[in-house]
């Protein structure tokens, strides 16, 4: 017999922690391989870990709850078979990531037999990740590149050198998540000490302080970011869909469910053929527009922990039935804090659909680093003029907005007017489609 | 085979290139007669005759400038600097004429001139007979700078360098030219400029020197095995061209490098090494690069023997570089 001592694996984008959400095995427990563990809440998503080996289960570290660390242990297994008491050795090239935007593995998470530190290879640069950021270490070249090859973000590793120098040592050790106890821990410094204020309200209180973390704490840096990068202008226009809302009226009662969004997002597909630089994202570093050939368009979703951006892939490659199917499957996923990583990253284009409650405008904040973002208000029966006659339509007001610095503003009323040209007239849209 | 010291080596290439090729000629102060102050010219006056080994005024802008009209002209002039701190009223002809002729006549002339001149401290001459100038003329296009560390080497280099088409600065340390004895080779052969050796191979740390500190560094090396660190040592033999090659090739094996010279750190040839080896070896390195040299005053008339970079100060860069946590 032995023990075996999962770590919580580093699932890239710069996670370093997550809040265990629900416990899925208790100590006694015999698992077999692969067995869901435990859901995991990362400021991406929610993750259901399994459990990669065989094993009774003799500990399970932290409450429903309480955050887990990345490489620090979760889940003590007693496994069959003689050995070291030590994890399996560290794998020294990189295993699979642990979540790829294309894989639509069972298991939102992979965890390998040794908790690998593998970053994503993000072909953009990965987004700015508050808790490593800026951190500087201090290492000789050769620990940095053996760092490199060991797939070990050396910024979170914690140097027991010489003035805090991470050393060779400290990497393996990182990296091997076995290693001598004062190494493989993260750098503790960077990380915002949030956990210390007390959240519930005492009885009388006159404030309550509420954790910013997970999700509210990625929108909080989201949205800051766009403030400082983004310079917005935001134009707004009606749109008469009386024809769209009796062609989609036709099409469900032939029994085929779909929502307006699927059309929007069809529309601005189209419209974005004639204006490309609209689906695009401003490389400030290399100082070029970076323009999409792929339509991946993120939609916001209102779930209870906050604003989620799910995202529909290659809207121009399926159908409007497809894309309606997925949207309900990606929302649902969402609001049930289900979504896997793949379902929430690599937008190219967000639409924010204002609901019931539309306004008459709205000044949505660009997802940065995209250059432009669409929100659709309430459809409403509304008087208006045609032909010199006092008619009532089904009008729905369109509200986009635009980084001014790489969109100029008459084409972005172009583009308005372009994706409204399409939900007037719907049949438009098929000769468009591919 | 017979064992010679580095005085003897020397005074054996130029005999030999002498005898071979009657184009050969030397000149420089006390070269003839007197056969030279440290003798390496012993019997060539007699044997040549004075239209062959020239004794000069103590004119050294005078003895270059003559040997460079001399090589346009057709010969190969080996004229000596009698101490290499003497080199610099001819600074302006070696930097601005022997180095530039070709470049200038666009390769229709060179100048085929070897200037030898014992360079080094060590041998209580104070500051005039002491200095290692070396780094003054490795920052000049055109020229190449060699510098032997055994009788083997210097023989085998000096026919090289005589028989090369361009200016050679040869380098003798002087503080060797007789402690430094070995076998060498009856007869013709030549050790080809521009190829450093590795001495002593070694995995924990590079040691890079040349001339007489590859002998200082050797002791350090040997110093440093009985405290268990294992060194490979590299004697650089040629400054300019520079085998970059093997020093990269060590270095990125070991991951550590000290760097030795009797020159002042200061703009020394080593601060080019240093900056090289970060350049091509720079993910490799494991600890900072360290050099053990000279110190930046003028050559002291006393503490000679603490001025220079010897093997325990050396032996102490080794452990200090070796012992630096990567």
């Amino acid at each position: 017999m032995a023990t075996f001592e999962f770590k919580l694996p580093d699932i890239g984008e710069g996670v370093v922690e997550g809040e265990i959400m629900k416990w899925l095995v208790k100590p006694g427990d015999i698992l077999v391989e692969d067995q869901p563990m435990v859901e995991v809440m990362t400021d991406k998503a929610t993750v259901t870990i399994p459990s990669p080996r065989a094993g009774k289960v003799m500990k399970t570290v932290g409450k429903e709850g309480s955050i887990a660390k990345v490489h620090e242990v979760l889940v003590v297994l007693e496994t069959e078979g003689a050995g070291s008491a030590k994890p399996a050795p560290a794998a020294v090239t990189p295993a699979p990531a642990a979540a790829k935007s294309n894989g639509a593995s069972e298991t939102p998470v992979r965890a390998t037999p040794a908790p690998v530190v593998a970053a994503p290879r993000a072909p953009t640069p990965a987004p700015p990740s508050a808790n490593l950021e800026g951190v500087k270490v201090l290492a000789t070249p050769a620990t940095r590149r053996l760092a490199r090859e060991l797939d070990v973000d050396i910024r979170g590793v914690r140097g027991t050198g010489e003035a805090g120098r991470v050393t060779m040592e400290d990497v393996r050790g990182f990296a091997g998540g076995a290693g001598v106890q004062s190494t493989g821990t993260y750098n503790s410094q960077p990380i915002p000490q949030l956990r210390a204020v007390s959240s519930p309200a005492t009885p009388g209180a006159l404030e309550e302080r509420i954790p910013v973390r997970g999700l509210r704490k990625k929108i909080a840096e989201k949205m800051a970011l766009s403030e400082a990068h983004v310079v917005p202008f935001t134009f707004v226009e009606e749109c008469d869909v009386t024809a769209l809302a009796e062609a989609r009226e036709r099409i469900t009662k032939s029994g085929i469910e779909v929502t307006y969004l699927p059309f929007v997002m069809k529309a601005i597909v189209a419209a974005m053929k004639k204006h490309p630089t609209i689906n695009a994202s401003y490389d400030e570093q290399a100082n070029e527009l970076v323009v999409k050939r792929a339509y991946h368009f993120g939609i916001g979703v209102a779930t209870d922990a906050g604003l989620t951006v799910v995202v529909v892939h290659d809207v121009d490659k399926r159908s409007i039935r497809d894309v309606s199917a997925e949207l309900k499957r990606l929302s649902a996923d969402a609001r049930a804090s289900k979504s896997k990583i793949e379902d929430v990253q690599g937008s190219t284009f967000t639409i924010t659909s204002l609901g019931a409650q539309g306004g008459v405008l709205a000044t949505p904040v660009v997802n940065y680093p995209e250059v432009a973002i669409l929100g659709i208000h309430k459809i409403k029966e509304t008087p208006v003029v045609r032909n010199g006659q006092i008619v009532i339509r089904k009008m729905m007001n369109v509200s986009g907005s635009f980084d001014h610095r790489m969109i100029d503003g008459h084409v972005g009323a172009a583009f308005i007017y372009e994706v409204i040209k399409y939900l007037e007239d719907p049949n438009l849209l098929f000769v468009e489609m591919v | 085979m017979p064992v010679m010291n580095m005085i003897e080596a020397v005074r054996d290439a130029l005999k030999l290139e002498m005898e071979r090729d009657p184009d050969v000629v030397i000149l420089g102060e006390d070269v003839g007669k007197f056969g030279g102050v440290f003798r390496a010219t012993a019997g060539l006056y007699e044997q040549f005759g004075a239209d062959r080994v020239m004794d000069t005024p103590l004119a050294e802008g005078g003895i270059i400038g003559t040997a460079v009209g001399m090589a346009l002209y057709g010969l190969r002039p080996v004229p000596e600097i009698q101490f290499s701190d003497f080199i610099w009223p001819a600074f302006d002809q070696i930097t601005s004429e022997v180095a530039k002729y070709r470049y200038r006549s666009a390769g229709q002339y060179t100048v085929p001139m070897t200037i030898r001149t014992p360079v080094g401290g060590g041998i209580k001459g104070g500051h005039y007979h002491s200095q290692s100038p070396e780094t003054y003329f490795v920052h000049t296009a055109g020229l190449k700078v060699v510098c032997p560390s055994n009788p083997y080497d210097a023989k085998g280099m000096l026919i090289s360098a005589i028989r090369d088409n361009d200016p050679v600065l040869f380098f003798e340390p002087k503080r060797i030219y007789r402690a430094a004895k070995g076998e060498v080779p009856e007869g013709d052969y030549t050790v080809p400029l521009g190829k450093a050796k590795v001495v002593r191979e070694g995995t924990h740390l590079t040691v890079i020197a040349w001339g007489a500190m590859l002998h200082e560094a050797m002791d350090a090396a040997k110093m440093a095995e009985e405290k268990g660190i294992d060194c490979e040592v590299i004697d650089v033999r040629s400054l300019l061209p520079l085998d970059l090659d093997t020093l990269v090739a060590s270095v990125k094996k070991t991951g550590r490098v000290v760097v030795v010279h009797e020159a002042p750190k200061n703009n020394g040839f080593g601060g080019e090494l240093v900056a090289l080896l970060n350049e091509h070896a720079f993910t490799s390195l494991e600890a900072p690069p360290k050099r053990v040299t000279g110190w930046d005053t003028p050559f002291p008339y006393t503490l000679e023997m603490e001025y220079l970079p010897r093997a325990p100060r050396i032996l102490m860069g080794i452990e200090e570089t070796k012992n630096y946590v990567a």
